[in-house]
This record gives structure tokens, sequence and C-alpha cells, in this order.
């Protein structure tokens, strides 16, 4: 391998302006607690992340690159998802505004997380190496357990870190087996040298199998597929609301973009073990999460349930081993982002309302316009045209289909009815029983801008989808 | 051919509507907004009928524009015969059921009309649908204010309807959804009139299975006899505009999908379903019949007397003959007539009355004579009374019947009877005699702009009873052309 050089570091540019930004929130930290008036960390977060996406577009108009001697690799794919990870970066930041006050959670470091969390997720999508991604995904799941436990007064908060600290400690740790199994067999952690190892005959070696298995389940748990879903439910009820959101919406984008290549550069000669398993999760995924998601009254459970659902529909995509289906993915992912980040939007907005089932009552009368919005992100999330929902629903369906799992396409379509009965739950709240409760408090600005954009993304993907499923090109 | 997209604008003009009032304030100017955008979209629909070619199958008035090009779907509509008689009737409704809800809907009235207005883009879009992903699109769009519709604005049991009603649509829908995407899988196109010219690459098998997919969303809109369960709690529950709705387009939707999807784009696959078909049809004609001559609410006798009517429907279209289909059609639009009629009328007398119990009312002759005319002449025209308007339809479908085979025919006669029975049995209970003592001191008799809502209607029966040929002439061409295709 060769040296780092600086051509190395231009590709590494929209993580390097994050990087920066931290250790300047860092350095700031105590003027930033002290200011309360001028939210500098927040805007300090926006303007970054919004730099990062530039010189992500930026870096893809340069065209293609690899650097790092092959393990860090700057593509239209990883610019999709390092665009997708700096959106959600930015509706987290302005969903907290409210949160950092009412909790008193430390202003400095909690934003600092927040970017490094990110960080995190842009080498695991830029990834072109084994260890390049087993560092992205670590230094992400790191700071969301701080993420998760930053609510230090509040006991759940702490049992929730826990327990999703030991449960993410053993997934990192079936990772990290995998891919030692991994290179043991095939004497390479980098992409393309397993993949031509593999092709070069180490295919049907039992331990490199399980290898495979275990580098995929490890990235399952980041996604919060069945069986690796337990910590979810917990991690989102016991953390605050942003920080569920930011769980919810940036992990299964990292998690997902990590498999995607993966599956298809890595181990793309397995394709046929990867499609079983890949199924098997899917499913599992799909029928767990929508009839776990009936009986619950947490708004933060019900959406970690219906989040485990959602990302068994993503997998679809992947289960064919094509770069349609990965790129049916794509869009999959980034629609789920825009309408999970908007639900969340409504239950912070909500404040401590929110976060009952039963809060919703009557909130189409006393604020129509958030209640619109909350039906607009359910529909989506139910999949009824002409959301982005329906859109990301089809090209996964159609994913399946193609790859001649027309039965697991109906099981698909049948628990999206279930879902449908869960999420209209809530519409039937807001819309049909009268209201119970006082009227929320009004919305802070930065929380209304955040869930129009989001809005406005759920709505245009849905009418106008052609611009962006043809962007959603696979590596 | 017009110098402007007549067709995208009837489709998104009440949807504009909609907007501007969510927008404006006061709830009188919410209903005159609605009045005037329902009226404007009718207007805008006529030279529709004027410019009309009559002679050919073919879609007229098509526009096509890129839409999702990385898919090779197009935003493409067009009209032909069968489609057409189904805008004018929904725009047509669109407009009464503004003036049905004039004074009834007295809560959250600018939501209400917004919600009424996207149902009319929806319905208006469906039958505009020239590719099956834009005809999926307003399908699924379609629940959601009918959704809102029944469980915001309906009865006491409301919430159970709405939901009911969703599940039960949904549950079609998205097996529907896998149904088109198995069929842009295999044959690369959605556009209905590529697909229909390409059936031959589907082995029988394939199109037996895509034809069960679309059967399920079909049946349970339509509503078939053993999925029509969320209809009476959906139509009983809805406010009177839903129930409209819900009656004359809503249930049209259905049929009209068997008639656009699975007859021409799968012959094989309907052949293989004819035989069942026939039969669930005719069971719904006479169970729905019966269950219908026991019911004490009105309203809920009305529900079930549709299960029944759409029984002719299906009947009618899968007895493949052109007196059958040809009758199915025209049934189709007399039912959206008749029964947003008979809704419209129960809902006006219940809003003086607010009970819908059948023992309640007697003798209402006396004290509403207009009321009671109108509501005869509603009840005959749906019994299929000589020189009203379903009297062609059945006429046509049970002669169509009889060509397939006798037994159907006389099942279908069977239901005729027993469909006299109860709506003059019904009408023999409210109107006539004694006047009941709990009606003493209302004032049943209806007002100028109640009368105003139910005369158009009445005109229409009358219309199509005395000359059916205003929509069979629209009819002939394209059902010729569609029965060419399908095998016997």
């Amino acid at each position: 391998m060769n040296g780092v050089s600086a051509s190395d570091l231009v590709l590494l540019l929209p993580e390097l302006i994050l990087v920066g930004t931290c250790l300047v929130l860092l350095l700031a930290a105590r003027p930033i607690q002290a200011n309360r008036a001028v939210p500098l960390a927040l805007v300090g977060t926006v303007l970054a992340a919004v730099a990062a996406a530039v010189a992500s577009g930026w870096l893809l108009s340069r065209g293609a690159a690899t650097g790092f001697g092959g393990m860090f690799r700057v593509d239209g794919y990883s610019q999709f998802f390092k665009l997708l990870i700096t959106a959600t970066l930015v509706l987290t930041a302005l969903f907290s505004v409210r949160s950092i006050e009412d909790e008193k959670l430390p202003r400095a470091e909690y934003f600092v997380l927040l970017l490094l969390a990110s960080t995190g997720m842009m080498f695991a999508a830029s990834a072109l190496d084994l260890l390049t991604l087993y560092l992205g995904v670590e230094l992400m799941t790191l700071c969301a357990y701080i993420l998760v436990g930053i609510r230090v007064e509040r006991p759940k908060s702490n049992e929730a870190a826990i327990k999703y600290f030991l449960l993410g400690s053993f997934a990192s740790a079936l990772l990290l087996y995998g891919i030692s199994l991994t290179y043991g067999v095939t004497g390479a952690t980098d992409f393309g040298g397993i993949a031509q190892a593999l092709s070069e005959g180490d295919g049907e070696n039992p331990i490199l199998l399980l290898g495979i298995v275990l580098v995929a389940a490890g990235l399952a748990f980041k996604i919060a597929a069945v069986p690796f879903h337990a910590w979810a439910p917990d991690a989102y009820e016991g953390a605050s609301t942003p920080v569920a959101a930011f769980l919810a919406a940036g992990f299964k984008a990292a998690g997902l973009a990590a498999l995607g290549r993966v599956c298809l550069i890595a181990f793309h000669t397995e394709s046929q073990l990867l499609s079983m398993a890949l199924t098997g999760l899917a499913a599992l995924s799909i029928i767990v999460g929508s009839l776990m998601a009936l009986s619950q009254t947490d708004m933060k459970r019900l959406l970690a349930y219906s989040s485990i659902a959602h990302a068994g529909y993503a997998l679809l995509g992947l289960i064919a081993g094509t770069s349609e289906g990965t790129s049916a993915t794509m869009t999959y992912a980034f629609f789920y982002v825009f309408m999970t980040l908007g639900t969340f939007g409504v239950v912070i907005a909500l404040g401590e309302r929110g976060q009952k089932l039963d809060g919703y009552q009557g909130l189409a009368v006393q604020r129509p316009v958030t209640a619109a919005l909350m039906l607009l992100f359910l529909l989506s999330l139910t999949g009824i045209p002409p959301t982005a929902g329906f859109v990301a629903k089809f090209v996964v369906i159609l994913s399946a289909v193609r790859a001649g799992h027309t039965t697991l396409a109906v099981v698909a379509v049948v628990c999206s009815v279930v879902s449908a009965f869960i999420y209209m739950r809530v519409a039937v709240l807001m819309y049909m029983k009268e209201p119970e409760e006082p009227a929320p408090s009004r919305i802070p600005m930065a929380i209304s801008a955040a869930l129009g954009l989001a809005a406005l993304v759920t709505l245009i993907g849905g009418l106008f989808p052609g611009g962006l499923t043809s962007w959603a090109v696979a590596p | 051919m017009t110098a402007y997209p007549i067709l995208t604008a009837a489709t998104f003009l009440p949807l504009v509507g909609a907007a501007l009032i969510l927008l404006i304030r006061s709830d009188r100017a919410a209903r005159w907004m609605a009045l005037t955008t329902t009226l404007a979209t009718l207007a805008l629909s006529i030279p529709l009928y004027l410019g009309f070619d009559k002679t050919s199958s073919a879609l007229q008035f098509v526009e096509s524009a890129e839409w999702i090009p990385s898919w090779g779907i197009a935003y493409s509509l067009g009209v032909d015969g069968i489609s057409l008689p189904f805008i004018f009737l929904a725009a047509v409704l669109s407009v009464l059921c503004i003036g049905a809800s004039w004074a009834a809907v007295r809560t959250r009235v600018r939501e209400f009309y917004a919600a009424l207005l996207v149902a009319e883009t929806a319905m208006i879009g469906l039958f505009a649908a020239s590719n099956l992903f834009l005809f999926y699109m307003f399908w699924e769009l379609m629940i959601v204010p009918l959704f809102l519709l029944i469980g915001v604005w309906g009865g006491p049991g409301r919430i159970y309807a709405a939901v009911k009603f969703l599940l039960f649509t949904l549950s079609g829908s998205v097996l529907m959804l896998v149904g088109m995407i198995a069929l842009y899988q295999s044959l690369g196109t959605l556009d209905f009139k590529a697909l229909a010219d390409a059936p031959s690459s589907l082995s029988p098998e394939q199109q037996a299975w895509l034809f069960a997919a679309f059967l399920a969303a079909f049946a349970v809109k339509v509503p078939m006899f053993p999925v029509h369960t969320w209809l009476p709690d959906a139509h009983t529950e809805a406010p009177t505009a839903g129930s409209v709705i819900l009656a004359g387009i809503l249930l049209k939707m259905g049929a009209y999908g068997f008639l656009r999807v699975s007859l021409p784009v799968l012959p094989d696959g309907a052949q293989l379903f004819l035989k069942p078909m026939l039969v669930i049809s005719a069971v719904a004609i006479v169970y729905g019949a019966y269950v219908t001559l026991v019911q004490k609410d009105v309203k809920r006798l009305i529900a079930f007397s549709s299960i029944s009517h759409m029984g002719f429907v299906t009947l009618g279209i899968f007895t493949l003959n052109r007196s059958g289909v040809e009758g199915a059609i025209l049934q189709m639009i007399n039912h959206g007539i008749i029964s947003a009629a008979l809704f419209l009328c129960v809902g006006m007398i219940y809003e003086r009355t607010h009970t819908r119990q059948i023992q309640d009312y007697g003798g209402v002759a006396k004290v509403a004579p207009i009321y009671s005319t109108l509501l005869a002449l509603f009840c005959l025209a749906a019994a299929g009374f000589p020189g009203l308007n379903s009297f062609v339809g059945e006429f046509l479908i049970v002669g169509g019947a009889f060509q397939t085979s006798g037994w159907l025919g006389a099942m279908a006669i069977w239901g005729v009877v027993l469909g006299t029975t109860y709506l003059v049995w019904l009408f023999y209970r409210m109107v006539m005699g004694e006047t009941h003592p709990g009606l003493a001191g209302l004032r049943l008799e209806l007002n100028a702009r109640e009368v105003a809502t139910l005369a158009p209607l009445a005109l229409l029966a009358l219309c199509l009873g005395l000359y059916p040929e205003c929509v069979l002439s629209y009819l002939r061409a394209p059902v010729a052309e569609l029965l060419a295709g399908v095998p016997r």
C-alpha cells in the first residue's frame, strides 16, 4: 500500500468538514453552554451538514474515485447516501431545539456526538474494505450508545443505553468475527480482493459461509432487522425523541448502504446464500414488525416496530442481488428516511403529548396543519399514493417479483395492510375523536421548517419520482 | 381536439378548489367555493360529450406527457365510450353532493368540502386514466377522502365503519398492486392499450393468477358476494354525500376495472373464472335481495339493495355477450343515478326526523307530497319499472343471462321480483297509510334547494328510461371491440 496523499484527503472532504466542526464545538463548549439565546451549536451543525452535502456533490462531479489504497470509495452510490445522511443530520439537529431546552442536554456534546455518528455513517457508505466498514459502523454505534443515554438523570434512558450497549457490543463482535473468518479464508479484507478470491474457488468453504452470515447478521443488527431487532423498541423509548429519529433514519440508511455494497461487490458470487439469508430477514422483519406494532400504545415503540418492518421492506431490494434491486433499496432508504423523520418530527412537535398514542385525540381540531402533516407521513408509511412511500414500496416489490419471490411480495403487501391498521389508528384518533387535552404549545420555527422539508420530499417524491429513481444508481 | 388539455383540467380543477377552500376562513365562502368548483368542472367536461366521436372505439381526447421516464411510465389520459358516461356521472353527482350537504354539515365545514373535492379528482382521474399505474394512483387516492368522510362526518358507528372500509379496500388493492407489478414485469408496460394488445405472451396459468389478484381488488369495490360486508356499514354510517359517492361512483370503480383490465388484458384468465363469477353474481342478486327485504333501517335497506343491483352488473359483464355487457354498463350508470337519489331522499328526511327506522315513518305522503312523488319515482326506477332507466339495463342483462344459461336468467328474474317487492314495500311502509304520530309537527316537505338537488336525477332517470340510446350509443363501438378480444 502506498502512503496517504493529498488527493486521498480531498476524497474525505465531507467527513473532514464534520470532524472539524466537532473539534470547534468541543473547544467552544463552554461559551456555547453559557450562551442560551443563540443556538450556536445548532447553527454550526446545520451549516457543517450543508457544507458536507455540497462537498459530497462536488466530489461526485469530479467523477468516481478510490483512495487510501483501495479502502475508500467515492462514487454515485456513496454520495447518494452521504447526501441522505447529511439531510438526516440537518433534520435531526433542527428537531433537537426543543428537547435540548426541556431536557437540559449538554449542547455542545450533543451536537458533537451527532456529527461524529454521521461521520461514521459516511465512512460506512464509502467503505470498500471490511475494516473501513467496521470502523465506520462502530463510530456511529459508539456515538449512539451515548446519545441514547444522554438524559443522565432519567433511569429509563440509562437502562435503554445499557441494554443497547450490551446487545450492540455482541453484534459488533459478530461482525468482527465474520470479518476475521472471511479474512482467514480469502486472505483479503478489501471487497475487490474478497470477490476475486471467491471467484477463484473458495466459495464452498463452510468457514467462509459462516463468515458471510456473521457479517450479514452484524449489519442486520444495525438496521434492526428481525431477529436482531430486540434493542430498537427499548432504545427508542428510552432515548430523547430526536435521537430516536436519528437512530431510525440514519442507522437504517448507513446500514443498508454498507449491506448493499458488501452484498453486491464483496460477496456477489455467494448471492444464493445471501439471497436466502436476506429473504429470511426481510420476511421476519416485515411480519414481526407489523404484528408487534399492533399492540403498542407508546408512540416511539410503535414507530420502532414500524421501522423494523420498514427495514424488511428495504431488504426486499437486496434479495435479488442485482444492481437494479440495489437501486430499489436505495430509493426505499431515501424516502423512508424523510417520511420517518417527518413522523418523528410531529411526535417531537407535540412535546410530552406526542409520546402516547392517546395524546393524538382530536389533534385535527386543535392543530389542523400538524394533523394533516402527520396524516401525510402516515399515508406514506402505509404506502398509499401519491406519497413517496408508495413509490418506495412499488420499486422494492417490483424487485422482489423480478427475483421470482412473488410469494414474499404477497406477504409483504398483506403485512402492509396490517400496518395500515396501526397507522390509521393514529389518523382515527386525530380526526375522529374529540380532544381531551389542551392544545399543544406553539411549535418552534426550526421544527416547523424541518417538518416542511420532510413533507415536501414525501409529496414531491410521490408525484415525480422520476428524478430520484434515475439518480439511485447501484455501485 | 380542443385547445387545452381538457381531461387534465377536469381532473385537477377540484383539487385546486380543495386547496383554495383550505386557504379561506369562512364556512359560507367554502360552500360557495365548492359549488362553484364542481359546477365549473361539470361545465368543463361538456366539450367532452359534444366533441366525442361515437363511431370510434379508440381513446379520444388523449393527453400524454413524460412522467417517470426511467420506468417507461407516462402520464396519459384518454376517454372512450365506456369511461365517458362515468366522468359525466361523477361530475353531476359531485355537484349534487354539495347541494345535499349545504345545511346538513355543520362541523368542520371547510375540511368536509375539501375532502369531497379531492374525492372528485380521484373519481374523474380514475375514469380518465389510460394506463394502469395512473389508474392505481387514483384508485388508492379515492380511499383517503372517503375514509375521512365516513369517519369524521358519519353516524354513531362511523369509526368502525370507516376502519372496516379502509381495511377491506386496502386488502384488495394491495393484491392489485402485486398483480400490476407482475404485469409490468412480464409485459414491460402498463398502458391499457399496449397491455390489451399483448396478451398472448402470458401463459393461461399466469393469467389466472393475475386475474385472481385483480379480482381481489375489484370484487371488494363492487362489492361481490362474500366480500360485501363492509358496504352496509360504510353506506349506513357515511354522511349523505359520502353515501352518494360510495353508491354512485365507488362501487362502479370495481366493475369498471373488470372492463378495463381483467377482460381485455387477461382474456384467458377471465375464461377460467367465468363460471364462478356468474354463479356468485347470481348469488349476490338473490341473497342481497332477501337480506334487503328484512332490513328495518331505511339507509341500510338501500345499502343492501346495492349488493343485489351490483350483482346484476357483474352478471351482465361476465355473460360476455353484447346485450349483457352493454346492459351492465348502462345499469352501472342507472344504479349510480338511482341509489344516489335514494340516499339523498333518505338523508333529506333524516335531517328532519333524526331517525332511520322504517317503523318511525308512515303516511309521509300526506305531509310531504313533493317528497313522496320524487321518492315514488326513484323507488319505481330502482325496481325496474318500464319507462324508467333501470328497466332497460335490467332487460338487457336478463336477456344476456338467458343467452348464457336459462338458470342464470331465472335467478336474475327472481332478483327483479324481489327487488320490486322490497322497494314497493318500503314505499308502502314509509309513505302510505296514516301519518305516524312521531312525525306530527315536523316540516317534512322539501325546500327549493333540495328539490333542485333531486330534480336533475329525476330528469336523468326519465331521460335514460325513455331514450337509453343516449348512453348506449356511446357503448356500441368500445363494447364490440372489447368482446372481439375475449374468446367465448
